[in-house]
């Protein structure tokens, strides 16, 4: 069975076909969250509407949320989707063009690195900490910050590599807001 | 450093990467980073506080309305109630400008994104408007002013951080934000049929057809009435009524008015999924970024050169922040920018005694001009996009619309009293009221 396919068509000159099993894996994994929690926060109502309150269902809610933003975040960041203040790049070439693209992608992966190191210091630390009632270890839910980080780095070394490679140029350069997530 | 010199270094850092096209989230981080190794906090506490930021459940609400928007919008149920505005409006002069305004209202009233409403909008009326002959770039400048009602009539994604982040009332915001965004949309009319093109004059529609496009538009009119309905009745949360909406698409509109829809729902799914994340992500890193400024005590600098020209007084220390978010709102996006501004924010009610709900939608409607504004006008990007018409042009024909906007800004700051006037009615709460110890009725601030 062939499983429907997210992954976005622009940038291709910057993209590894070998990752497009990720992003693809990811994109289902926000549906899956936003999905979960619509789920949880509907049972949660329907449950105390009944006076069957299950407490749980709320810690489901925020752990969705959360993993859910920052897949949301990594996966942005291969498919360029991320809100830019400007986009200045995209009317310039040749190597001042690489030259910017790759110091932007080097914050990129500063910021990425520092939420990959101390999102795992945080993970660590969180193992003793628990979200009541139920006790889930806060853990559970940090653990997306350092995982978020480490697809974050592995998804701007693709463009930098592939940019060093090719250029940054590509054909949606002329196509401002190209297709917003679409 | 001092405190002052590494608050301009982080933001210097931070417009410096964001205008070099580093994405906005990242670009936040990057200063909160940067200070971090200036002062005594961790950078370690830094990304951890990036998870508590949005780790929030009135932030759930944001990705609800988003979620009802993308259904709407791709299930095509928005055209019923496209139909019922021709049906309202069509025969006036400028017929197709006036539906613009009329339906974003209606729009605004189900989903709190203005890009949802772009979207619609481009793909429906402005196509029937080329064909009519009106000007694109009009037709672009009045779709994104028109969009920016989703952001002031309720729901508002604007408004639920403002309310998740600020501590005020999200049900006072909602209620609030309908006088401004009535007068943004009256404004809206006003100017089309005075100042837009004529297009083509049709007739008024019948009784019966009134009476058949009213029926039509129905169900999905419902949605508003739910949302608000249940916040105001205390039945719900907003984070509530956003997910009850939702189920209400999935389970009712869509099986009964676009049936075709349904195999295609995982993919809203997907799509909203990212959707929602990308503002979020901003979120947390403008936590992130406000945190360490309140750290640096930016409030405290900011209010003290504030309170150099405006004292006291409340009207004018709103007017500095309205003028500062005027050009806030050219530069960056709304989310972001109330996040790290609302310790500022908090410390300037407190120093002139303004009411926190008109401190919020004063500076919501002050934000939603910024969709139309150059560079960062996120709502004229995208109409002009859609609509196919070169930036410059629409935001040379949206430049005598914004006096709609200046109107709108200046009632909500100069009339309290009729602003506050819904909040005060319905959750008295809300404005700072509180019950009266004898038991009748409440007792509310001046």
């Amino acid at each position: 069975m062939n499983l429907p396919t997210f992954v976005v068509a622009r940038h291709r000159h910057l993209k590894w076909p070998a990752l497009d099993p990720l992003e693809n894996t990811l994109m289902i994994l926000c549906g899956v969250s936003i999905a979960g929690f619509t789920t949880s926060v509907f049972v949660d109502v329907l449950t105390r509407t009944l006076d069957f309150p299950i407490l749980w269902l709320q810690l489901a809610t925020t752990g969705f949320f959360g993993w859910g933003v920052f897949t949301g975040m990594a996966v942005a960041t291969r498919r360029m989707d991320h809100l830019n203040l400007v986009e200045i790049t995209k009317h310039m070439s040749g190597p001042r063009r690489t030259a910017i693209e790759i110091i932007n992608r080097l914050v990129i992966l500063v910021v990425a690195i520092s939420m990959l190191v101390f999102g795992i210091q945080n993970f660590i630390n969180d193992l003793g900490s628990y979200r009541a009632p139920s006790l889930i270890p806060l853990a559970t839910y940090t653990a997306c910050v350092p995982i978020a980080g480490a697809l974050i780095v592995l998804f701007c070394l693709e463009q930098i590599i592939n940019g060093w490679r090719h250029g940054f140029e590509g054909p949606e350069d002329s196509d401002d807001f190209a297709g917003i997530i679409k | 450093m001092s405190h002052g010199q590494i608050i301009l270094l982080m933001t210097a850092l931070f417009l410096g990467f964001g205008y070099m096209g580093v994405p906005v989230a990242f670009a936040l981080m990057a200063g909160v980073l940067v200070a971090c190794a200036l002062t005594p906090i961790s950078m370690q506490s830094m990304i951890g506080q990036m998870f508590h930021g949005i780790d929030s459940e009135i932030l759930l609400a944001v990705p609800f309305f988003l979620l009802v928007g993308e259904l709407m919008t791709s299930a095509d149920v928005t055209n019923r109630m496209i139909r019922l505005a021709q049906a309202m409006v069509g025969h006036l002069r400028g017929g197709l400008a006036q539906v613009v305004t009329i339906f974003s209202m209606f729009f605004a009233g189900i989903s709190g994104s203005s890009t949802a409403d772009v979207a619609v909008l481009s793909r429906t009326v402005a196509v029937e408007m080329t064909r009519e002959g009106y000007d694109r770039a009009f037709t672009a400048a009045l779709i994104a002013c028109a969009s920016t009602m989703a952001n002031l009539i309720p729901p508002s994604i604007m408004a639920v951080v403002y309310g998740a982040t600020g501590n005020v009332s999200i049900g006072g915001l909602f209620l609030a934000g309908i006088v401004p965004g009535l007068v943004v949309g009256i404004g809206l009319m006003i100017y089309s049929h005075f100042f837009g093109p004529t297009g083509l004059l049709k007739p008024r529609a019948s009784l019966c057809e009134f009476y058949l496009s009213a029926r039509g538009a129905v169900l999905p009119l419902m949605i508003p009435v739910i949302i608000m309905g249940g916040i105001l009745t205390g039945w719900f949360t907003p984070t509530e009524a956003g997910m009850v909406a939702s189920v209400y698409i999935i389970l009712v509109l869509v099986p009964l008015l676009a049936r075709g829809h349904i195999p295609k729902l995982p993919r809203d799914f997907v799509y909203t999924g990212l959707l929602y994340a990308i503002p979020l992500a901003l979120v947390a890193a403008a936590s992130a970024f406000g945190w360490m400024l309140a750290y640096l005590r930016g409030p405290d600098i900011v209010a003290g050169w504030i309170e150099i020209f405006a004292g006291h007084e409340g009207r004018l220390i709103m007017l500095f922040l309205v003028l500062l978010f005027i050009v806030l709102g050219d530069f960056m996006d709304a989310v972001p920018a109330i996040i790290i501004f609302m310790p500022i924010i908090i410390k300037l009610n407190e120093l002139g005694d303004i009411n926190p709900l008109h401190m919020g939608v004063v500076l919501i409607t002050t934000l939603v001009f910024g969709l139309i504004t150059p560079p960062y006008g996120l709502s004229l990007l995208v109409a002009s996009k859609f609509v196919g018409v070169g930036f410059p042009k629409a935001m040379y024909a949206s430049l005598p619309i914004y006096v709609v906007f200046f109107v709108a800004i200046g009632f909500t700051v100069l009339f309290p009293d009729v602003v506050l006037y819904l909040p005060k009615f319905f959750l008295p709460e809300s404005v700072g009221c509180f019950k009266s110890p004898t038991g009748a009725g409440y007792i509310c601030p001046h």
